[in-house]
């Protein structure tokens, strides 16, 4: 494991976004004990506020219109700031995407981990959104490869031998088979698009 | 006149890690009998104490003794992190504030505790900046299971492979064993330049004492130096000649080739720095830790501990035993502690390139 613990928490920015509250003082203390930048706002997070590398938000008194960003959709990890245990509040603090929570009275208590945790998360949940966006394409891809081996069959291959032709004609273009797989059945398209009347009967 | 006030003691006079808090209690009340003594000096302390005996479950219920059955705010004590992870609570909900005067693996910064020692920026980063050019970059790691052991470890792998080092091993004792035929075993087949040994008490000296003898082979003869980052002087007893060679990093090493050392020391300052924050203040001692800090800084007095994180600014010093003491091999001016490291800038002297990766 090489990666550096602190993970640069040392000079990141975090806005709190709760009322002035004497309590709001101890999580700030511990934020720039841990070597954070903070920045309080109430009731409205400035636009200014997307550069954050860190959000802590009233799950108490807050609402969607608070955020410049939809719930769920915020560029950077949240962590709630829960007081009332009551089920509604919850279900805004977790639409609005809390990665880590704390709970009131904030104390030197906890925010490290939050904040270790928060980021956690929020990497995974981005992680896992991308490989979920490369695996559809993957998937329709494996249609496109299907249509393209389909191709080669209609003009008289084995199944077989049509996978391998395909396989050639991607290395010959240096391309990935998905990739090849699309050109040919583009250009098979265009084919029959354009040359309308003259198709050519692969049987 | 002085007016008198109550402070408590919780260390350990018994148990596996007596020599260290001995040497923190002794610290303790010789600085308790110089504040006591001094004329200039408007407050005389009265000590309630309380022994866990080197057991961990006896630190809470002794420390919301002393909390709730004397008047005493400020308690002196605590040896290993299990202990003080124990007492926080307690000291949250009755008040108190715990000056603790060792070393320790940082990540905390409690707004009851005066973290009077050092933390890892203080100790091992140098220790550490300065082996690895001069010892070599294969490094083994041996430690006492718990906090202290685990973090100590961790940081040093961070460290040793940003410095492109390779961390051969790592071994975990529970505090106070002394099996350690598979550790010696390990060491006599990896052969690493050196060994950070974060072992306390008596499975540190048993550890040196096996490493002794197989520094007796010829192949082991100059090598596997040994580095510390918690023997002190008051240990160099208990360890014997099987700890010569031993480099220790602390921010303090006794001048005379005494054998207080830097938990005596510090807990000795720990005391002053007290008497200093309440001198000219009746009834300060019930006031948080950080507002007395702000006052004194107010009206221009230096504290050795930082407001912001409770923790001590100390300088770092990197010494060998030999002969019996400690001989100072290179220090570093007075540093702020960076309890959770994350400060980026480094001391620019330290040889070897750090990598900060995200």
């Amino acid at each position: 494991m090489t990666r550096i613990r602190t993970g640069n928490l040392g000079g990141a920015t975090a806005w709190i976004l709760h009322r002035p509250h004497p309590s709001v003082q101890g999580l700030a203390r511990q934020l720039g004990v841990i070597g954070l930048e903070v920045r309080e706002a109430w009731s409205d997070l400035p636009t200014a506020a997307i550069e954050a590398d860190f959000i802590f938000y009233d799950a108490d008194m807050g609402h969607d219109e608070q955020f410049p960003w939809a719930p769920g959709q915020s560029p950077m990890p949240m962590i709630a700031l829960i007081g009332s245990e009551a089920p509604g509040r919850l279900r805004w603090a977790m639409e609005m995407g809390a990665h880590a929570q704390l709970l009131k009275p904030m104390s030197d208590k906890g925010v490290y981990a939050a904040l270790l945790v928060a980021r956690s998360n929020f990497d995974r949940a981005n992680a896992s959104e991308a490989l979920i966006a490369d695996l559809q394409s993957r998937l329709s891809a494996r249609q496109t490869i299907v249509r393209a081996v389909m191709i080669f069959v209609m003009k008289g291959k084995t199944e077989a031998e049509a996978y391998d032709l395909l396989r050639q004609t991607a290395m010959g273009w240096r391309v990935t088979i998905e990739t090849a797989a699309e050109r040919l059945v583009a250009n098979h398209s265009n084919e029959r698009g354009t040359d309308d009347g003259r198709r050519i009967d692969p049987a | 006149m002085k007016r008198v006030v109550d402070i408590g003691v919780l260390l350990s006079r018994s148990g596996m890690y007596a020599a260290l808090s001995r040497a923190s209690r002794d610290g303790v009340f010789r600085g308790v009998e110089e504040v006591n003594a001094d004329p200039n000096i408007d407050v005389s302390f009265r000590v309630t104490e309380r022994d866990p005996d080197g057991r961990l479950d006896r630190y809470a219920p002794l420390c919301r003794e002393i909390l709730r059955g004397s008047q005493a705010r400020h308690i002196f004590g605590c040896i290993t992190s299990a202990s003080r992870k124990e007492v926080i609570p307690e000291l949250e909900r009755f008040d108190g504030i715990l000056w603790y005067p060792v070393p320790y693996e940082g990540f905390e910064a409690s707004e009851r505790v005066a973290y009077m020692h050092s933390c890892p920026n203080q100790h091992l980063l140098p220790l550490l900046d300065w082996a690895l050019p001069t010892l070599g970059t294969r490094a083994y790691l041996v430690g006492s299971n718990y906090i202290w052991g685990w973090e100590m470890a961790q940081i040093a792998r961070e460290r040793v492979a940003a410095a492109g080092g390779q961390v051969l091993g790592d071994r975990y004792l529970p505090i106070g064993d002394t099996e350690l035929d598979h550790i010696i075993s390990d060491i006599r087949a990896l052969k690493p330049d050196f060994i950070l040994n974060s072992l306390v008490g008596d499975s540190s000296y048993a550890f040196l004492a096996r490493l002794a003898q197989l520094k007796q082979e010829a192949e082991f003869a100059d090598s596997l130096t040994v580095l510390s980052c918690n023997f002190t002087e008051c240990e160099i007893e208990a360890a014997g000649e099987a700890a010569e060679g031993l480099v220790s990093a602390g921010p303090w090493f006794q001048p005379d080739g005494g054998v207080d050392g830097s938990f005596h020391e510090m807990a000795r300052q720990s005391v002053h720095e007290l008497a200093l924050l309440l001198q000219g203040r009746p009834g300060a001692e019930e006031l948080p830790l950080a507002e007395l800090l702000h006052m004194a800084l107010r009206s221009g007095r230096s504290t050795r501990l930082d407001p912001v994180h409770l923790h001590a600014r100390q300088p770092a010093i990197i010494a060998r035993l030999e002969n019996g003491r400690f001989n100072e091999i290179k220090r570093l001016p007075a540093m702020r502690a960076d309890p959770y490291l994350t400060q980026r800038s480094q001391p620019a002297q330290t040889g070897c390139r750090l990598k900060v990766v995200s």
